[in-house]
C-alpha cells in the first residue's frame, strides 16, 4: 500500500502522531539526568542549571539523535539489499566487526594513527558484512536468508570474541572497555557531535537519493536490471553505506544492538513499504527511539545510570523473539 | 576397511596430540619423562605436573571435544543446516545469563556451584527453544531463528546485569565462561565423565535413526520413525551433552561447528560412520587449541575457547564459501 493513496486524513494523523513523539523523545532526553532540579526553563535563566542542559544534555540528545539516525538508516538499507526483514547491523555481525576494527586501532596505536579509528571502524563493518554476504550468497545473485542469519550471527560471535580478548590484555582498559561494548553515551560532548552529525545528515541525504533504487531491488535482481537499476552498483553503493553509518555510529557510542532492526520494521508496519517515504521515517524513528532510551537510560536505574545500549537491547530483544515466533514466511 | 583406515589414523593423531599437550606449557616436559611418569617406568618423572595438572586437563579437553562435537553433529542433522551449533539452540547464552543471576541473588555460592547453575541455564534455553519451535507449524529455520532470538535476549539479561552492578563480583564467573582448561581438575572430570559417556552412547546408538530424520519429515514418517519425540529426545541429548561441556569449561566457540564440517568431508556418508569421526576430531580440536594455548607464550596462557575462535573462525568462513558455491542449503 503506497501512503500516497492514503487518506489525506490519515497521513495527517500520522504526521501528527510523529511529531508527537519526537517532541515528547527530545523533552524526555533534555529533562532527564543526574540532577532532577534542572528543568528545561533554566535554560532561560542564565545560571549553571542553564550551561548542564546547553554543555551536558544537548550533546548528548543530539548524539542520541543522530545514532538513531545511522543505525535506522543502515538497518533499512541492509534490509532492502538482502530483501529480508530480520537484516540489521547487529546480526549480521557489521557491529560488531565495526567494533573489532575499533579495537584493531586502539590495541595497535601505530595502525590507529596511520588510518584513523572512525576509519578503522567503518573497514571492520564493510569487512564482516563482506564475509557474511559471501557466505548467504549475496554476490552470487542467490540470497539464501537462512544462511545470511545463521553466517552473521557467526561473524559477530567471533568479532566479539575478539574484541573481549584484546582487552583482557590490560586490566584497566577491561572496565571501561566494558562499558563502551555495551553502547554508552554519557561522556559525550560537543566535538563527539560534529563528526557524527554530517554523517547522519549526509546518510539521509544520500541514502533518500538511492531510495528508488531500493525499491527496485525488492522487486528482485532480474526485475531491478531490467528496469535500469544495476543490482550490484545497488548492492556495492548500500553496503557501502551502510558500512560508514554503523562504523561512525560504532565510533562514538559502541555497538548498539537492534536498533537497525526495529525502527524500519515499525516504519514500515505504519508507512507500507515505499522507499520514498521510509527512508525520512526511518531516521526520524530512529532518533526519536534512541533519544527516548537515552532518557529510559537516565531515568530507569537513577542515580546510576545505564549505557544506552542496553536499554535498546532490552527493547530490540524481545521485540526479535516476537518477531520470529509470530512472523508469518520471513524464512 | 577404508573408514577403519581413517579412523585408526585419526585416533593415533589424537593420541599424539594428548602427548604434547601433557609435554607443553610453562614448564616443558620432554616426551621420555612422559612416558615414564605414565607408565612408572625408571628415569627421571614429573609425577606432580603431569598427574596434578595436565592430565586430568588433557582428559577434560577430550571428554568435551569430544561431547561438543557430537552434539554439533546431531543438531546439524536435525536442523538440516552445515551453519548451526549447539550455540544456535540457545545454550551459551543461557548458561552465562544463569551465571550472571546466580551471582546477583545468591554472591557468596562460590565457584563451586557455577557449573550447576551453567548447567541449568542451558539446559533451560534449550528446552525454551525446542518447546516453542516444537509449539505450532515446525520448521528447522524457525527453530534457528527462535534459539538466536533466545540467544539474544538472554545476552541482553547479562549486559543489563554488567551495567546495573558492581564491577568486581562478576569477574570471576564470566572468566569461568570464556572457555577455559585452566584450572580445572580431576573433581571436574570425574563430576562429568559418566554423563557425556552415557549421553554419547545413546546418540551413538539412535545414530541411525539420525540419517532417517535427515531425510525430512514427511519421508522419515513413511519409514516409520515418530519424527517429534526422535527430535525433542535427540534435540535434549544434544543440548545436555553441549550445556554440560560448557558449564565444566566454557564456551568453546566453532568446536561444533568445525568437528562435523571436517568429519563429513573426511569419511561422509550415514552418521553411524560421521559421529565417531567427529567425536575423534572434536577431541583433537580442544586438545590442541589447549596446548597450543598454553605453549604460544609461556608462562602466559591464551585460553582454549580464543584459539578456537582464532583459527576456526576462517576456516568456518572458507568452508561456508566454498559449500555455498556447491549447494544451497
Amino acid at each position: 500500500m503506497n501512503a500516497r493513496h492514503r487518506l489525506p486524513l490519515q497521513a495527517g494523523a500520522i504526521a501528527v502522531l510523529a511529531f508527537g513523539v519526537l517532541i515528547l523523545s527530545v523533552y524526555g532526553s533534555l529533562m532527564t539526568g543526574g540532577r532532577s532540579d534542572i528543568r528545561l526553563s533554566d535554560l532561560f535563566t542564565a545560571s549553571t542549571n542553564g550551561a548542564v542542559i546547553l554543555d551536558i544534555r544537548l550533546p548528548r540528545t543530539l548524539v542520541a539523535a543522530c545514532l538513531g539516525v545511522n543505525l535506522g538508516l543502515s538497518g533499512l538499507i541492509l534490509q532492502a539489499l538482502t530483501r529480508n526483514p530480520l537484516s540489521s547491523p547487529s546480526i549480521l555481525g557489521i557491529n560488531q566487526g565495526a567494533a573489532l576494527g575499533l579495537t584493531i586501532g586502539v590495541i595497535f596505536p601505530s595502525v590507529g594513527a596511520l588510518v584513523g579509528l572512525m576509519p578503522l571502524a567503518a573497514i571492520g563493518a564493510l569487512a564482516a558484512g563482506f564475509i557474511t554476504f559471501s557466505i548467504a550468497g549475496v554476490f552470487a545473485g542467490r540470497i539464501v536468508s537462512l544462511r545470511l542469519i545463521l553466517g552473521g550471527v557467526a561473524v559477530g560471535a567471533f568479532a566479539s570474541a575478539m574484541v573481549r580478548f584484546s582487552f583482557t590484555l590490560e586490566d584497566d582498559l577491561a572496565r571501561q572497555v566494558l562499558r563502551w561494548t555495551l553502547g554508552n553515551i554519557s561522556d559525550v560532548r560537543w566535538h563527539h557531535v560534529q563528526s557524527l552529525f554530517v554523517w547522519s545528515i549526509g546518510g539521509t541525504v544520500a541514502t533518500l537519493a538511492m531510495a528508488h533504487r531500493l525499491n527496485l531491488m525488492a522487486l528482485g535482481e532480474a526485475q531491478a536490471s531490467g528496469l535500469g537499476a544495476d543490482p550490484r552498483l545497488t548492492l556495492m553503493i548500500g553496503a557501502l553505506m551502510s558500512a560508514c553509518l554503523t562504523g561512525t555510529a560504532v565510533f562514538v557510542a559502541g555497538p548498539i544492538a537492534f536498533a537497525g532492526l526495529v525502527v524500519p520494521h515499525m516504519c514500515r508496519f505504519c508507512l507500507g513499504p515505499d522507499h520514498r517515504i521510509l527512508v525520512p521515517a526511518t531516521a526520524l524513528g530512529g532518533a526519536c527511539l534512541l533519544m527516548a532510551a537515552d532518557a529510559a537510560s537516565k531515568w530507569l536505574t537513577s542515580p546510576v545510570e545505564l549505557p544506552v545500549g542496553v536499554v535498546v537491547a532490552m527493547i530490540g530483544a524481545p521485540y526479535f523473539l516476537y518477531q520470529t515466533l509470530f512472523s508469518k514466511g520471513a524464512i | 576397511m577404508r573408514d577403519i583406515l581413517i579412523l585408526c589414523a585419526l585416533t593415533a593423531t589424537v593420541v599424539l596430540i594428548a602427548i604434547w599437550s601433557l609435554s607443553a606449557g610453562a614448564v616443558p616436559i620432554p616426551w621420555h619423562i612422559i612416558g615414564n611418569t605414565l607408565f612408572d617406568l625408571e628415569g627421571p618423572k614429573q609425577e606432580f605436573i603431569v598427574f596434578q595438572s595436565r592430565l586430568p586437563r588433557t582428559l577434560l579437553a577430550l571428554l568435551t571435544g569430544g561431547a561438543l562435537a557430537l552434539s554439533g553433529v546431531t543438531v546439524q542433522a536435525l536442523l538440516r543446516n552445515p551453519l548451526a551449533s549447539p550455540k544456535i539452540i540457545g545454550i551459551n547464552s543461557g548458561a552465562a545469563l544463569a551465571v550472571c543471576l546466580l551471582v546477583l541473588v545468591l554472591p557468596g555460592a562460590g565457584l563451586k556451584w557455577l557449573p550447576v547453575a551453567a548447567l541449568g541455564g542451558g539446559l533451560l534455553a534449550a528446552a525454551i527453544v525446542t518447546g516453542s519451535a516444537d509449539f505450532g507449524r515446525f520448521s528447522s529455520g524457525r527453530l534457528a531463528l527462535i534459539g538466536i532470538a533466545v540467544g539474544f535476549l538472554c545476552d541482553a539479561g547479562v549486559d543489563f546485569i554488567l551495567a546495573t552492578s558492581a564491577d568486581a563480583q562478576f569477574s570471576a564467573p564470566l572468566i569461568w565462561l570464556t572457555g577455559s582448561l585452566w584450572a580445572r581438575g580431576w573433581t571436574h572430570v570425574q563430576l562429568v565423565w559418566p554423563w557425556l559417556v552415557i549421553l554419547a552412547s545413546l546418540i551413538l546408538v539412535l545414530s541411525f535413526r539420525v540419517d532417517l530424520i535427515q531425510l525430512g519429515d514427511s519421508t522419515a514418517t513413511s519409514l516409520g520413525v515418530a519424527v517429534r519425540p526422535l527430535r525433542l529426545i535427540l534435540m535434549g541429548l544434544a543440548a545436555a551433552l553441549a550445556a554440560i561441556s560448557v558449564s565444566v569449561v566454557g564456551v568453546l566457540g566453532f568446536v561444533g561447528l568445525m568437528a562435523p564440517h571436517m568429519a563429513r568431508s573426511i569419511i561422509g556418508g550415514a552418521h553411524s560412520r560421521i559421529m565417531p569421526c567427529a567425536v575423534l576430531i572434536g577431541m583433537g580440536l580442544v586438545t590442541l587449541a589447549d596446548a597450543t594455548g598454553r605453549a604460544i607464550a609461556p608462562p602466559i596462557e591464551v585460553s582454549a575457547g580464543i584459539v578456537t575462535a582464532l583459527f576456526g573462525a576462517p576456516f568456518f568462513v572458507f568452508i561456508m564459501i566454498q559449500s555455498g558455491k556447491r549447494s544451497r542449503v
